[in-house]
């Protein structure tokens, strides 16, 4: 009953009589009103508030409600309430509409290693999870990079979330010099400075940080601009964040498919591309294997192993996993 | 937003979710005596759970996509100002792109009686040379795992070190005057050395660091000398090891990012079977090899010391000669003494 109370201090408009009726039948934290706006903020913040509404007989209650002396009010607040819920969910979409979001809100984008590109048959695709796993210093922060400085020319509006102060930005300027037109000049200066601007770089040192990062960014993607829009965010790596949390308690666990469900659910609804960096541990053969574990294998949707010859600068890729592109290898340097 | 993310402890988030406390905004509007009663916790604890809620659900923040973020080109414009420690080697200072830098994490690994050690005092001095010589002026710390640091050689290295640095300045007589007293005596009074005995010492050490350096502003450079050594022997449980190991990673990596210094852990090296043959690689595990933004790994060539560039986000790979002298590390003087780019 504290709940309601509380409701009562926020929305007088819930006096006694509504405490009353919601209480003869045992829905105790409920919250009727009837403003559209006080409706949807009592069900954001008491969610268990829907699941006693809903778990009641909806037809039952409507009959009640006609034997009370506010009847009419009670029944429309009845039904602003399901429409609410309604609304909550996501849309159902066809095969069409889902065609057409794709192709026309969601691209791919090239992130520069010509051989990474020719491997994913394009590049990283926005709306889809990318996993790059790979050994130590087998090159992942330099295709992160890569892969930011690319973007960041052709189209703009990276996020690097960076867990090992691996963000060197004279590697960034290295980079970015090698894809611009080599002769000096105003002009080149000025895109220079507008690709370096585009890259918006952040450390992060634990996982509860990273879920701040996350959350902070989802409030403001929804009210970011068409020119400053995050096209890709790349997270350099995220077993670095997780593996500490993992293996005490199930608690870890639920924590890493929650960054997991989270980064792809911003991927599909703002249209981001997100590629995030796994290294590897040994498996009792003494090979290596991805870390982070089983659960996290069917997280991404794409999978990409990198490893290096030893001694050599060339590394090959190969896809562990994607929707549409079969296994393959690709050397690249 | 969950209660599910935010840091506390699971009896605390296992109450709060079954009273239907589920998000956070429902925190937001109760009051810190309403919640200690509601659970029975005292209100001091209730005040600390509403504290981590209300900084985690801070939304809506206009200063950019994300708050503390930069861009690359404010780090660019940052890092012409970033300072390195220079290792008295110049070949070793070059490969690594002028020295130590002091924004990132250095591993530095070999075999035993390499002179890793000696590197590490090597820092720990060059780090307080004044900023008229060209070093940092600052203070440095260093965590002793092994218990190989010898206070005598520390001296010998600091009075060489000293004996260098003045003899640089006999053309300005007047400007060495005005120096506060250089000696190697101070010189040692400026290394904070600490002692560890065990694994727990070591990660409580870790975790007590950041307060310590937020006391004294000073310290420039932090070596932890072998970060390795407690957490070979004796662990049964390596899941457990594994999660240590990648918490002081972290708390580690956090250090140069905010407080500007840098951080040099030394490792040791085991035997790795692959490809039909056994390889020296770094301790630890290919796991920890993550939790260091440079490595370099120091070997013997044809009796010459080698300091090799395995791991670096910005420098290619590259190896140079050095050598350890009753200076300190100072550059090889054999004949061939070139860079060997990789």
């Amino acid at each position: 009953m504290g709940l309601l109370k509380h409701l009562e201090r926020d929305f007088p408009i819930i006096d006694s009589d509504f405490q009353r009726f919601c209480a003869s039948h045992g829905i105790l934290s409920d919250c009727f009103d009837f403003t559209q706006f006080h409706l949807i903020l009592a069900l954001a913040i008491y969610p268990h508030a829907v699941e006693d509404f809903l778990f009641h007989d909806l037809y039952v209650l409507a009959a009640f409600a006609e034997a009370q002396s506010t009847s009419e009010r009670l029944k429309q607040g009845i039904t602003q309430v399901l429409t609410i819920i309604d609304g909550q969910h996501q849309t159902w979409f066809n095969g069409m509409e889902l065609l057409e979001n794709h192709q026309r809100r969601k691209r791919v984008l090239r992130t520069g290693c010509v051989g990474l590109d020719l491997l994913l048959e394009g590049g990283l695709c926005q709306g889809q999870l990318t996993e790059l796993v790979g050994p130590s210093s087998s090159g992942k922060t330099q295709v992160c990079l890569q892969a930011a400085s690319n973007v960041a020319k052709d189209i703009g509006g990276v996020v690097f979330i960076d867990t090992g102060n691996s963000v060197s930005p004279k590697r960034i300027v290295h980079l970015v010099n090698n894809i611009l037109d080599p002769t000096p000049g105003e002009a080149k200066n000025r895109m220079f400075e507008r690709i370096m601007r585009c890259i918006l770089c952040h450390s992060v040192f634990n996982i509860f940080s990273l879920f701040n990062v996350l959350h902070e960014l989802e409030a403001n993607l929804r009210l970011q601009s068409e020119e400053a829009r995050v096209q890709l965010i790349i997270i350099d790596s995220i077993s670095s964040l997780i593996t500490p949390i993992l293996g005490s308690g199930s608690h870890g666990h639920a924590l890493m498919i929650s960054v997991g469900i989270l980064l792809k659910k911003l991927a599909n609804e703002y249209d981001i591309a997100v590629l995030v960096t796994n290294h590897m541990v040994g498996r009792d053969g003494g090979t290596l294997k991805p870390a982070l574990g089983d659960s996290w294998k069917s997280i991404p949707n794409v999978r990409l192993l990198l490893s290096r010859v030893s001694g050599d600068n060339k590394c090959s890729m190969s896809i562990i996993k994607h929707p549409s592109v079969c296994a393959r290898k690709q050397k690249m340097r | 937003m969950e209660i599910d993310t935010l840091p506390i402890s699971a009896s605390m988030r296992g109450k709060l979710i079954s009273t239907g406390y589920i998000s956070l905004a429902s925190l937001s509007s109760i009051s810190p005596s309403q919640l200690a009663q509601d659970f029975r916790v005292r209100e001091s604890e209730a005040v600390e759970i509403l504290k981590v809620a209300s900084v985690n659900g801070r939304v809506g923040n206009s200063d950019g996509f994300v708050a503390g973020a930069q861009t690359a080109w404010d780090m660019l414009r940052e890092e012409e100002f970033a300072s390195r420690i220079t290792t008295s080697c110049k070949e070793f200072d070059h490969i690594l792109g002028g020295g130590i830098s002091c924004k990132e994490v250095t591993e530095i690994g070999g075999v035993p009686g390499i002179g890793k050690t000696q590197i590490g005092i090597q820092l720990a001095v060059n780090v307080q040379i004044p900023v008229d010589y060209g070093g940092l002026g600052g203070k440095a710390i260093y965590i002793d795992t092994e218990g190989s640091f010898m206070v005598e050689r520390a001296l010998q290295i600091a009075e060489a070190c000293v004996e260098d640095l003045l003899g640089k300045g006999t053309a300005w007589k007047e400007f060495r005057a005005s120096q506060p007293k250089l000696s190697a005596k101070n010189l040692l009074g400026d290394i904070f050395y600490f002692r560890v005995c065990s694994y727990t010492e070591q990660i409580a050490l870790v975790n007590y660091l950041e307060k310590f350096i937020s006391e004294h502003k000073e310290v420039k450079a932090v070596i932890v000398d072998s970060v390795t050594f407690h957490f070979r022997q004796d662990f049964q449980d390596m899941t457990l090891r594994t999660r240590l190991l990648g918490n002081m990673a972290l708390k580690l990596m956090q250090l140069p990012k905010k407080f500007n210094l840098a951080v040099v852990l030394k490792n040791q090296v085991t035997t790795k079977y692959s490809d039909g043959s056994f390889r020296l690689t770094l301790a630890l595990g290919d796991s920890w090899s993550h939790s260091c933004t440079n490595r370099v790994i120091l070997y013997w060539e044809s009796n010459e010391r080698c300091a090799y560039i395995d791991k670096s986000p910005c420098h290619q790979s590259a190896s140079a000669l050095s050598a350890v002298t009753s200076k300190g590390i100072r550059s090889s003087t054999s004949n061939c003494s070139r860079i060997k780019l990789m």
